[in-house]
């Protein structure tokens, strides 16, 4: 009973998301609209190769960093850090599946509020063990990956993918969901579910490449 | 045992379908991947449900009614993972049984499916009295942590099997070649 009132208080609580910005009534997804364009003008602009040429001596020191020297030294070690990373990966996906299967109106008995707000939580603990862990492996074949597109195109994934997590969907889902479109909230749900897939399977390309 | 296990490996290594799935490129990694991102799917709720009974997740939602639910997609991730899996094994079937990783894996995956059960079943029995507690009782707790630890350790095992420390082809340890299964003159892997 008592966590049907919280949800029911917890839908309700808008107040500070319909704040007015001076960029409009969505300033978070408004600025990853525009960062992920940014993102975009770059990769299709001369920068990009002048950036990609600045950044190998980074990538060259992170194989001298500690990480580096344990993941080029002990294949245990990477390969246990692969594991984590694999583990985590895992809980990231099923908390996102979780919380957007809900949103698409699965598992409609389970609180929304609860499901969603819970997911988060884990999911934001999961993708924090995901870039611990992936920067460890990073700079254990910092070089190797540094000549790797795939790798790019993870990276690219995963900021668009954090983009997405933090500044489209969280203030769409801290709203009340009884009054945004349930179209809206179904696509959202649908693009989380693909951005992290997309994330993960460029992940287990970069092993192939 | 192992030479039996060593001979049926020989055999399924021999067969056309082995050959065409450990040569092509693409299909084995395509296979492999489904394996490995399915785990969202599977191990991914799996330890949700797990840590919502630890109390460590998902705290205000109904944990039994949460487990029921999320049953049918985590057991649709295990049957892709399975699959995948036997596909996996069939592509390099007689390396795959002759590694110390791949036996320990197996038996864990027995041990893990032993403690689904009873997980289950105990969870079942006593669900209408602590469905909206923060946490569960403490047998079902002990269920959730030995299904985290053993899960991890599989994952652990399925990447360390990528790699040839302990395969049988270099000289190793009497207990090692013991565990792996080693054949005295096995020439092919």
């Amino acid at each position: 009973m008592s966590s049907a009132t919280n949800s029911t208080n917890n839908l309700s609580n808008n107040s500070s998301s319909d704040r007015q910005s001076p960029i409009g009534p969505y300033p978070r997804a408004t600025i990853a609209g525009l960062a992920l364009l940014v993102l975009l003008a770059f990769s299709f602009s001369g920068l990009r190769a002048e950036t990609w040429t600045a950044l190998l001596p980074f990538f060259e020191w992170m194989e001298t960093t500690w990480f580096g020297y344990v993941g080029k030294t002990w294949g245990g070690a990477f390969a246990t850090i692969q594991a984590g990373h694999l583990v985590s990966l895992g809980v990231l996906g099923g908390a996102v599946l979780f919380s957007d299967g809900r949103l698409l109106g699965l598992y409609s008995s389970l609180p929304l509020r609860e499901v969603i707000d819970g997911s988060h939580q884990v999911f934001k603990w999961a993708l924090a063990v995901v870039v611990f862990t992936g920067v460890f492996m990073a700079c254990g074949v910092a070089v190797k990956v540094y000549y790797l597109p795939v790798f790019w195109y993870k990276m690219l994934t995963l900021t668009v993918g954090v983009l997405f997590a933090f500044y489209v969907r969280k203030p769409l889902i801290d709203r009340d969901l009884s009054v945004v479109s349930p179209l809206v909230v179904k696509l959202t749900a649908v693009a989380s579910i693909m951005v992290w897939f997309t994330v993960a399977a460029t992940g287990r390309w970069i092993g192939f490449s | 045992m192992n030479q039996l296990i060593f001979d049926i490996s020989v055999w399924l290594d021999d067969t056309a379908w082995s050959t065409a799935i450990h040569e092509s490129y693409y299909l084995y990694n395509w296979i492999e991947s489904t394996h490995v991102i399915t785990l969202m799917l599977s191990l991914g709720i799996l330890f949700l449900i797990d840590l919502r009974m630890l109390g460590w997740a998902l705290p205000n939602v109904p944990a039994t009614r949460l487990a029921e639910r999320l049953n049918t997609p985590m057991l649709i991730g295990f049957i892709v993972m399975f699959i995948t899996g036997i596909l996996l094994f069939y592509a390099v079937p007689v390396r795959s049984s002759q590694s110390l990783w791949f036996r320990i894996k197996m038996v864990l995956l027995v041990v893990c499916a032993v403690n689904a059960y009873l997980f289950h079943r105990r969870m079942t029995q006593s669900m209408s009295t602590w469905e909206n507690e923060p946490r569960a009782p403490s047998t079902l707790r002990k269920g959730a942590m030995i299904s985290l630890a053993f899960w991890t350790v599989i994952v652990l095992c399925g990447r360390f099997i990528a790699y040839d420390w302990y395969d049988c082809e270099y000289p190793q340890p009497d207990l090692v070649r013991a565990l792996a299964g080693c054949i005295d003159g096995q020439i092919r892997f």
